[in-house]
């Protein structure tokens, strides 16, 4: 789906954290936002999960019910209880579309395995969620969050806790989920990564959106100076 | 399967205790005299003993245990940490205190009505309080804050008691008791516990995904409000029905549904339905226990039997997990 983000702004009481964010997120694109801690890549991943109260329009569904078959989201803190096992977390990522007290179909069952798939984690789908590393843990949110099947996938720093084989894993799923005719929308910190999987940018300082272009226009030697502090070799200004 | 063997193995536990209480008591009767009584016939004494005074007691204790087991289960799973319990949040408190207050003012007849009134008033006053900001820290801060105040102003009934005999009537109201138990308690209990259950059955698919946390449950679809206010109303009237017959007894909601979890696994879904069953199976056990041993001079107190049976088993668990 193409997501579509009118003058979004969000505060927290008196202090606003975005401002008038307005873009659009095409489908089969995965757009990743950047920017310095504090800057509201959370907090406008969260107004469009509908987490947050914002001013502004989102062509999105504003039943609780269609929002939640539209989108899914994987959040930074993602957990779950240690006893519970990872095809039943997975599983819960069909809520939206079998309710609370549906029986998982047969399709929901393959849509579950091929979750697992993508996240590389068959191996261990019947072990408890507190037996897993931080890493591992991630991926099975990741899966979780796949198995929705939403046309718009909202993840928050979900390459974090990974290390540099799973970063490029995960990565290399959410740019094939987005390629498969979905919109995938990741807030990272690595700018590299970045620059290598996104088809579009989005850069945000201070709450403003001041980049929205392709990776090389986006961060370009002046934008990096500007947000990031640093240079395009990487070195501190 | 597995939980299959659980729901049937505790509900044929539940109902083995039951039979089995009916035979326990100060009079010695044979079980299939007290059978006979049961359905009217034989001697009146019996009828009597069978029909007004060992199944309402038994009856209570399940219905009793019920609602706390649930609570409990609820509770740990909105906010996941498994020392939620009704005691901890103030359910029992608010419900105690209300009970306290008609006892203080020698209105007997109206500590039913008293208990259950604060309780409600308590779980109204924690959706408010916690409207801020509606989830599990909310409502832990708010759930704490409501039962302390409760405990305080319950202290300070029982000091300014009038005399010796009226505080001690108030302690050993508190301590917990099944020995006044009567067929309308049994009415009164079962209805507000049946409602408060069912509250808690809806609410417990919405808590197996609440597990993930309140930001991705939220993402797929379940309102925190509308869960909180099911989960708050449910509790209020299990806890509230059962302080109002029976005093506070403390610990089963804990201990009772973090053993389940440990045996069964942790699908609120499944440990909500089980706990109820659970709670009922320890409680009419403990009644039983209690009948047995107690002399006619010195009863024993369901409340404090409840938790020194439940915590050398609890830290039994606790250890065991660490």
């Amino acid at each position: 789906m193409t997501l579509t983000l009118k003058n979004i702004s969000v505060a927290y009481g008196d202090k606003t954290v975005l401002h008038d964010i307005s873009a659009e997120a095409e489908t089969g694109q995965l757009i990743v936002i950047v920017g310095p801690n504090g800057s509201g890549k959370s907090s406008l991943l969260k107004a469009i999960t509908g987490l947050l109260p914002f001013k502004g329009q989102t062509n999105l569904p504003q039943t609780r019910a269609a929002r939640s078959r539209a989108l899914a989201y994987l959040a930074q803190d993602a957990t779950a209880p240690d006893g519970r096992l990872v095809r039943d977390i997975i599983a819960l990522g069909r809520t939206p579309h079998i309710g609370r007290l549906g029986k998982r179909t047969e399709s929901d069952q393959k849509i579950i395995h091929d979750s697992l798939l993508r996240c590389d984690i068959l191996d261990f789908a019947d072990r408890p969620f507190g037996s897993l590393s931080g890493g591992e843990k991630m991926r099975v949110h990741l899966a979780r969050s796949f198995a929705t099947q939403a046309p718009l996938l909202l993840a928050d720093e979900p390459i974090t806790a990974l290390d540099p084989y799973y970063q490029l894993a995960v990565m290399d799923a959410l740019k094939a989920y987005a390629a498969d005719g979905r919109t995938v929308i990741a807030a990272l910190h690595d700018l590299t990564l970045a620059q290598k999987y996104a088809d579009r940018i989005w850069v945000l300082k201070d709450g403003r959106l001041i980049q929205n272009g392709t990776a090389d226009k986006a961060l370009d030697a002046k934008t990096l100076a500007h947000v990031f502090r640093i240079r395009p070799d990487g070195s501190r200004l | 399967m597995r939980l299959r063997v659980w729901y049937i193995g505790l509900c044929l536990g539940l109902l083995a205790c039951l039979m089995g209480s009916l035979f326990i008591g100060p009079t010695s009767i044979p079980f299939r005299t007290v059978l006979d009584g049961l359905f009217g016939r034989g001697d009146a004494d019996i009828i009597t003993i069978a029909q007004e005074v060992r199944l309402p007691r038994a009856l209570l204790a399940a219905i009793i245990g019920a609602g706390l087991g649930a609570s409990g289960a609820a509770l740990q799973g909105f906010t996941r940490n498994p020392l939620a319990a009704p005691g901890l949040l103030g359910f029992s408190a608010c419900a105690a205190f209300g009970a306290v207050i008609a006892l203080y003012f020698g209105l007997d007849h109206l500590v039913t009505p008293a208990a259950i009134g604060l309780s409600l008033f308590g779980a109204i006053a924690m959706t408010a309080f916690s409207r801020r900001r509606p989830g599990a820290a909310g409502l832990v801060l708010a759930g704490i804050g409501i039962g302390a105040l409760a405990t305080a102003l319950t202290g300070l009934i029982m000091n300014l008691a009038p005399n010796p005999w009226a505080l001690s009537e108030l302690v050993y109201w508190l301590m917990g008791s099944l020995k006044n138990a009567d067929l309308p308690d049994v009415y009164l209990s079962g209805s507000l516990t049946l409602i408060g259950l069912t509250f808690l059955l809806i609410c417990s698919p919405a808590l197996r995904v609440l597990g993930l946390g309140e930001d991705t449950a939220q993402s797929l679809g379940i309102s925190i409000n509308r869960t909180q206010l099911l989960l708050v109303a449910g509790c209020a009237l299990c806890i509230g029905a059962g302080v109002a017959v029976a005093g506070a007894i403390g610990f089963v909601g804990l201990f009772v549904p973090h053993i389940l979890r440990f045996l069964t696994g942790p699908d609120e879904a499944h440990l909500i339905p089980l706990s109820a069953l659970g709670g009922a199976v320890f409680l009419v056990l403990i009644d039983m226990l209690i009948r047995a041993t107690s002399g006619p001079g010195t009863p024993l107190y369901l409340g404090i039997i409840t938790s020194l049976i439940g915590v050398p088993f609890f830290l039994w668990l606790a250890w065991r997990e660490m």
